[in-house]
């Protein structure tokens, strides 16, 4: 396949401005950009008009439900949902039903990403055995089929011997370890955060201590164990800073992500008891959500990433206290962090593609796909003057879940490239 | 415009305060004639869901659906306290195949009345839902202070227990200020929370809490049932930081206050003995209150809404 964008402008990691130029790709490497260029023989041409080229995002932290609960997304779903959103590349959460902690269970995943996925599917696996916190899940039956990244996700290891012992093995197979924080003593239902909102609602919620301590706790054991600990999911200003400061110190190798729904909203979205707000950890206050937006533009937060969390209609309409907690975000995140964010002038599109497509795939040993010449073409056309719809038509994910369903925002993921496949053209 | 449901206080216009709270006047008259009977909900039927056992909530509610004619049935609930999502359905699909008008529901679990609500077009009353709101308990207690204080703008009401855990303390609190009344807090530092309402007092001490000079004591009632680990070491403990004792009742009929308790009462615990014969004792007014505010939302309420999901 050849394909020529023409008069787009291209965005990267490393610069603040787009450059402008036509972007050819032929046999699935990214042949040539420059102005001018002609099309060769039978070529598909694509009329930018000036919207943007940029490297496909990738997504660490997504729970696709298979194997076991299946009515909320599987593997073909939830990929379907990710270039949807203008994403070619996941890491799927270990927390299934069976959980994902041996090889024959990561072999079973896998095999069905080679069936139903378009892109490529990595997985996590759990650090212990049924996520239990008590015995070692068969950490080098997993490494063998390129299992990196070790997570109990959804809980904490609440022992810390264990999660100590466990970091010093698997650090010397190279894996690294990636931390759900909570402390379960001080968790309530795990709806909602302890304050203003859950006094009103007279809902028992979390207090932020329970994922600082945890943020703490757990790059105290990766500095005592030498490993490389990345901490998940982080929704409260004194866990920024907690990682500031180990950042800081130099001494530990630390990385954190954080969600879109983190920067967007805060506890007092809920409302009237809306389950579309429920989430763990649960949003917080305006306070942590500026200080979250300003430690992901000071690069404490090395990655965005969604914690795509797909349930069932019936699942989420039940009353707060049991309904789930999560929302999906494969397919809204790249629109929702240009509507609220680069569209405002908070931060620029360098910092998109540099937190939500380098970074990661660098985090999980892979290279990222900037769009440059002699580069494998893994790109996205992004149209920053039309409007996506986050209709049931719209969504392929199983579950719709999300603050933004039926909801309206800026921007549109256009094109998906991969190889010399394009995923996606509207 | 009249409403769907009452689900809770903070929803609610201070104007549809006002006319609840007036519209309670005549029905309560009404308890002093022969025929206590008004035909006003005939031919509508009325039912009370309680997951959570309430003698005085459930007969209180009954009685105000009797007086206004409606067709009461109480529709026995396993008394459960978690409940599937799944169970909850078919509950509310049940009473709308019934062509039940209005639902009233009391449950241990925080906005459950709202979910139901959303399921049905019959009108749902909360009547109590976990540690959030109890709104029909915050009308009464309106409507008693009122009769007290015709206009209680800037009044003082302290109120006094576990506020944590208290609907009761929430829903009343929510409609005294927005009648203008200065409210408090008074207990125990491990349960009233100190990120809270807004312009709520908070006190941990007896003492202090008494020199804001309160008009009324509201003490609520202790529910150890309620309490997942120990907020305070003991009972006695708290009888004689936070209870109103003989010598405080002494204090208390010395400087003209009002006592209020949504009850049942915990004798030796929130209160002393001695408080029975107390002359400024609302206690029983709020009883009797309860039946003219809540046939007062029964007939103010309209059921037949959109139903959404
Ligand atoms: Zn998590």
């Amino acid at each position: 396949m050849s394909l020529l964008i023409r008069n787009a402008r291209i965005a990267s990691e490393d610069s603040a401005t787009l450059r402008e130029g036509d972007v050819l790709v032929e046999g699935g490497i990214i042949r040539s950009i420059g102005k001018g260029l002609s099309a060769p023989e039978g070529a598909k041409v694509i009329e930018a008009n000036g919207r943007l080229v940029m490297p496909a995002m990738f997504d660490a932290h997504v729970h696709f439900r298979e194997p076991g609960q299946e009515a909320k997304e599987t593997i073909a779903t939830g990929t379907e949902a990710a270039i949807n959103g203008g994403i070619t590349g996941i890491v799927m959460m270990p927390n299934t039903k069976p959980a994902i902690d041996s090889a024959p269970v990561v072999r079973m995943v896998l095999d069905s990403a080679a069936k139903n996925s378009r892109i490529p599917v990595y997985t996590s696996g759990c650090i212990t055995k049924d996520r239990a916190g008590k015995e070692l899940a068969g950490i080098d039956g997993m490494r063998g089929l390129g299992v990196k990244m070790l997570t109990d996700d959804g809980d904490s290891v609440a022992d810390p011997a264990v999660l100590l012992r466990a970091m010093q093995y698997a650090s010397e197979f190279g894996m690294f370890f990636a931390s759900h924080c909570e402390v379960p003593e001080l968790a309530g239902p795990r709806a909602l955060n302890e304050g203003v909102v859950s006094y009103r609602l007279g809902i028992k919620g979390t207090p932020a201590a329970a994922e600082e301590i945890i943020i703490d706790r757990d790059i105290r054991l990766a500095h005592a164990a030498g490993a490389h600990i990345h901490i998940q999911h982080v929704s409260s200003k004194i866990g920024m800073e907690t990682i500031r400061w180990w950042k800081q110190r130099g001494d530990v190798k630390v990385t954190a992500e954080v969600a879109p729904h983190h920067l967007l909203f805060t506890e007092e979205d809920i409302g009237d008891f809306d389950t579309h707000y429920k989430m763990n950890p649960p949003l917080r206050t305006k306070a942590d959500t500026e200080a979250l937006l300003q430690g992901l533009i000071e690069g404490v937060f090395d990655l965005i990433a969604t914690d795509h969390a797909p349930h069932t209609p019936f699942e989420k309409s039940q009353d707060f206290v049991s309904a789930p907690n999560g929302i999906t975000g494969l397919e809204t995140a790249l629109v929702s962090l240009y509507h609220y964010f680069v569209a405002t002038g908070k931060f620029g599109w360098d910092l998109v593609v540099k937190r939500y497509s380098a970074e990661p795939r660098r985090m999980m040993g892979l290279e990222p796909v900037p769009v440059e010449e002699g580069r494998p073409a893994d790109l996205i056309l992004f149209d920053t003057e039309a409007e996506t719809t986050f209709s049931l038509d719209f969504m392929k994910s199983k579950s719709r879940n999300t603050p933004f369903f039926d909801k309206t925002l800026k921007g549109r993921v256009d094109l998906v490239v991969l190889g010399d496949q394009i995923l996606l053209e509207r | 415009m009249p409403r769907k449901d009452l689900l809770d206080i903070v929803s609610l216009e201070r104007e549809e305060i006002d006319h609840l709270l007036d519209q309670a006047v005549p029905f309560k008259e009404l308890f002093t004639r022969s025929v206590k009977k008004v035909p006003a909900l005939k031919g509508k039927s009325v039912l009370t869901l309680f997951y959570e056992p309430s003698t005085r909530t459930l007969s209180s509610f009954e009685v105000a659906a009797n007086r206004l004619s409606a067709d009461v049935t109480n529709f026995a609930v396993a008394s459960s306290s978690i409940v599937k999502g799944e169970s909850v359905r078919e509950t509310v699909e049940t009473l709308q195949a019934m062509r039940t008008d209005y639902i009233i529901v009391r449950h241990s679990r925080s906005g459950l009345p709202s979910t139901i609500a959303r399921m049905t077009k019959a009108s749902v009353i909360n009547a109590g839902d976990g540690a959030h709101a109890h709104p029909t308990q915050a009308l009464l207690d309106a409507f008693t202070i009122k009769e007290k204080f015709p206009d209680p703008t800037g009044k003082r009401v302290l109120i006094v227990g576990d506020i944590l855990h208290s609907r009761v303390a929430r829903s009343t609190s929510t409609i005294l200020k927005k009648l203008g009344v200065e409210v408090a807090y008074l207990g125990p530092g491990s349960l009233v929370p100190k990120v809270g309402p807004e312009n709520v007092q908070r006190f941990t001490n007896y003492e202090e809490a008494m020199k804001w000079k309160p008009d009324v004591v509201y003490l609520l009632r202790v529910q150890m049932e309620r309490q997942d680990v120990q907020y305070f070491p003991s009972v006695r403990e708290y009888h004689r930081l936070y209870g109103v004792t003989e010598e405080r009742l002494r204090r208390i009929d010395g400087d003209g206050l009002y006592i209020m308790h949504p009850g049942p009462v915990n004798r030796g615990v929130e209160l002393c003995d001695g408080v029975l014969d107390y002359s400024r004792s609302l206690i029983n007014d709020q009883v009797e209150n309860g039946i003219a505010v809540r046939m007062a939302v029964l007939y103010w309420l309209k059921p037949g809404g959109e139903v959404i999901g």
